[in-house]
Parts: C-alpha cells; structure tokens; sequence
C-alpha cells in the first residue's frame, strides 16, 4: 500500500521536486539555524562580494559534520527527507481532495474549496487534514530544538512524519469516502 | 468529541478496521500536540542566571558584540598580537565541539599564523551544569599560564584537548599529569589549581561570552582591523572560519 502510494505520488515530477525542495530547505534551515544571525549579517554586508554572500551559507552547510553529533546529524536528514515525502504526499492528497469536492459541486471558489477539503466529508478526512498540518508543524518545531540537544523530539518527529505517511498512503489509496455500516 | 462519535457508533467487525484507522488520528494529533509543546517550550525558555540550562552548541542569545572585552595583552593569543583579524574564542573544555573546534582553529592558524593576519585569542566559557568539570579544568589553563606563560598556557590546552575524552570525561587527576607532560612544576601547578585564585577570572569570561549573546560553546566572534565584528557559534567547518577571515581581511 505504502510503495503503491508512494509510486503514484513520485512518478509525476513536480511531487518529487516539492520532496526535494521542501526536504533540502528544511535541512539546510536546521544546519542554519545556530547561525542565522551572522548569515543576515553577512547577506546586508556591503563589502561583502557576491562570492561571500552565497559561499558562506553554502561552508555552513557543512556543519552537519562538525557541529552535530553522529546521531543528531542522522535524525536531522532523516526529519528533512521525511519531510519531504510528507509535505509532496500530502499536496497530492489536497490536490486529490480538491478535485473531488469539486466535482462533487459542494464547494464554489478558493474558500469554499478550502472549507470544502477540511470541513466536508467524514470525520477523519477532515481530522486527517489537520492531522498532517499538525505533523509539519511537530516536525519543524522537532528540528528547531535539534541543535539545542533536544534528540527525543527528534525522533519523535521521525515518529511522527513516518506515521502521517503512513496514513497518507491509506488515504491516497483508498477512496475518499465514509464506509457505510451493514 | 467529534473523533469520537464515529468510533462509538461502530460495533462490528468490519467496523473495528475503520475503528483502528480512526484511533491513528487523535493519537497523531496528540503526539503532535506534544512534540510542538515541547519545541515551544524549548525555544521560548530563557537561560537562568550563570550557566545553567546553556546548550554546548547553539546560539539564539540577545547579547551585544560590542560588550566583547577588548583583547589586551592579558589575553592568551596565539600568533601575532597585532594581527588584523582576531577569532576570539570562547570555550569549554569538555564540550565535544569545542574539542573539535580545536583542532579546526589549529588547522586555521597553521595556515594564517605565520603570515601574522590572524590571532587566536582563547577565553573560557565553562557549560558547568553540563560539564562540571570544565571550570576546574578552566582554572588549571590559566594556572599553566600563571607559571609558564602564554606559550604553556596554549601548550596546556592543545594537551587538554587531545587528552579529554569530552562530556566531562577527564579525570581530575589528570590535570597535574598534564602539567608535567608540557613541563610545569607540578607541586606549583597543584598549589595554584586548588587556591582557586583563577575562579573569579574563568566567572569573568563567561559572563563576557553570555553578555555577547553566546549561550553555547564553541562561541567565537571575529574581529575585523576596523572593529567589526562577526559572530560564529558551534564547531563550524574549516572553510566557513576561513571566508569568515577573508571578509574581515577585507575591513580596513
């Protein structure tokens, strides 16, 4: 079930550039984040050439092996990859869901597409929407705490983002509807 | 509430799947719930007073770089004094990165030292509830300077590094020995340590590196010839220290 969704979700593209991106800004902001002030101070520096100005982030983002213990290091790339396969399985599923109360015609223009995606439907559909909201939020909350040796929360996040893909999968697999009881 | 009346309802076997789906739900949610409270709660505390509760690797203080201490001829600089740049290092002992950082900034003076456009300035920044350790070991630096100067002082620290098995793993007996092994007398040395004269100083710096925003080690600032500075928190690599040196070469 988990391979099949992941399948139909990677083939297009664009889902697996929104994995890369998403995973790759995560990553980096987490390897940043002890230094984000220096990085602004450095990015408003007039003096500062255009080579200092990208070559300075780009050095820090070798700290992953420097200023990280063998295990934060681990968990922080395995919170960015999963992040990254969350958020993108987690557009396809909105997209997927949009295009269904669409067709369904209970939602007309932007806001009553969104209420319609999360307000319509049984009630786990609109809980698993924000269940996964929840998730993002957790994971990035979890990532922002890694440098400070917060590792529990790290593999909490792992937990997590590996759970609402889990259940992202189901529900891309399965159809979206509530099941009627004999 | 509202999570909850689906999985009431459903009595079957059919419906106890459906059931089990919807239980992922809530518990999601409130592992969620608890992993973002606790991310707040992490980012939203503020460090007590003295040294308590400062990570070994981070930096979000709201300290001013102007509050550095000027480098005077009290520091304990290797390389040229009057050198351009100055990495002003604050550190710790038995912090893993520190000891790390160590080795990087070595690795850094080999190559800028002997052109005499940078300076290596070490101040001390002990994390004492994480290592408590490292103040005493604080102490026994500025002891191997006090009776060998400023060339035992950094021979003292390139040994402590290379010795300390980090996260407060050093056996205090070992500090004499280190003493002996860079050639101090070692009843001097061990009169010194336990006087505890260097206290109040090892105290000063700290204080020095959390009024600077530092509230983690390795916390370094380098100083550029016209005074401006840049801050550089945790054991960063090699090659972000040097473009961090070349722009400050760049200030005249």
């Amino acid at each position: 079930m988990l391979i099949q969704a992941l399948y139909k979700v990677f083939r297009q593209p664009a889902y697996t550039i929104v994995a890369f991106v998403s995973g790759a800004t995560v990553f980096a902001l987490a390897v940043w984040l002890p230094n984000l002030p220096l990085i602004i101070r450095v990015m408003g520096h007039t003096d500062a050439s255009l080579k200092d100005k990208i070559g300075l982030p780009l050095s820090l983002l070798g700290s992953i092996t420097t200023n990280f213990s063998v295990f934060s290091g681990v968990l922080t790339i395995a919170i960015a990859i999963l992040f990254g396969i969350n958020l993108a399985m987690f557009a396809y599923y909105l997209k997927y869901r949009v295009a269904l109360v669409q067709r369904g015609g209970i939602a007309t223009g932007f806001l009553g597409v969104v209420s319609g995606v999360l307000g319509t439907g049984c009630a786990a559909c609109g809980s698993f929407v924000l269940m996964s909201g929840f998730s993002l939020v957790g994971a990035s909350g979890a990532l922002a705490i890694l440098p400070f040796g917060g590792a529990e929360f790290g593999l909490l996040g792992v937990a997590l983002l590996i759970a609402s893909i889990i259940i992202t999968a189901m529900y891309i697999q399965n159809p979206a509807v509530c099941s009627i009881n004999p | 509430m509202y999570l909850l009346v689906p999985i009431l309802r459903h009595k079957n076997s059919m419906e106890t799947k459906s059931t089990s789906n919807y239980l992922l739900i809530p518990i999601a949610i409130v592992i969620a719930g608890v992993i973002i409270a606790g991310a707040v709660y992490a980012g939203i505390r503020t460090p007590t007073q003295g040294s308590a509760q400062r990570p070994q690797a981070v930096a979000q203080g709201s300290g001013d770089l102007e509050k550095m201490t000027a480098v005077s001829k009290s520091d304990h600089i290797r390389g040229n004094p009057d050198a351009p740049v100055k990495i002003v290092e604050y550190s710790d002992t038995e912090c893993p990165f520190c000891k790390r950082f160590h080795e990087t900034m070595r690795n850094v003076m080999d190559e800028y030292g002997p052109s005499g456009k940078v300076a290596w300035v070490y101040r001390h920044f002990p994390l004492d509830q994480l290592h408590p350790k490292a103040d005493k070991e604080a102490e026994a630096l500025e002891c191997a300077g006090e009776l060998g100067g400023n060339e035992a002082f950094w021979k003292y620290a390139d040994r402590l590094f290379e010795v300390t098995p980090a996260n407060n793993g050093l056996d205090a007996a070992e500090l004499p020995n280190i003493a002996k092994f860079i050639g101090l007398d070692v009843q001097e040395f061990n009169t010194c340590l336990s006087s505890g004269k260097w206290a109040a100083h090892v105290e000063e710096d700290t204080q020095n590196a959390m009024a600077t925003g530092g509230s983690g080690t390795p916390w370094s600032i380098i100083v550029a010839a016209n005074g401006k500075k840049f801050e550089l928190s945790g054991a960063q690599p090699e090659a972000t220290v040097k473009q961090l040196i070349e722009l400050a070469l760049k200030e005249k």
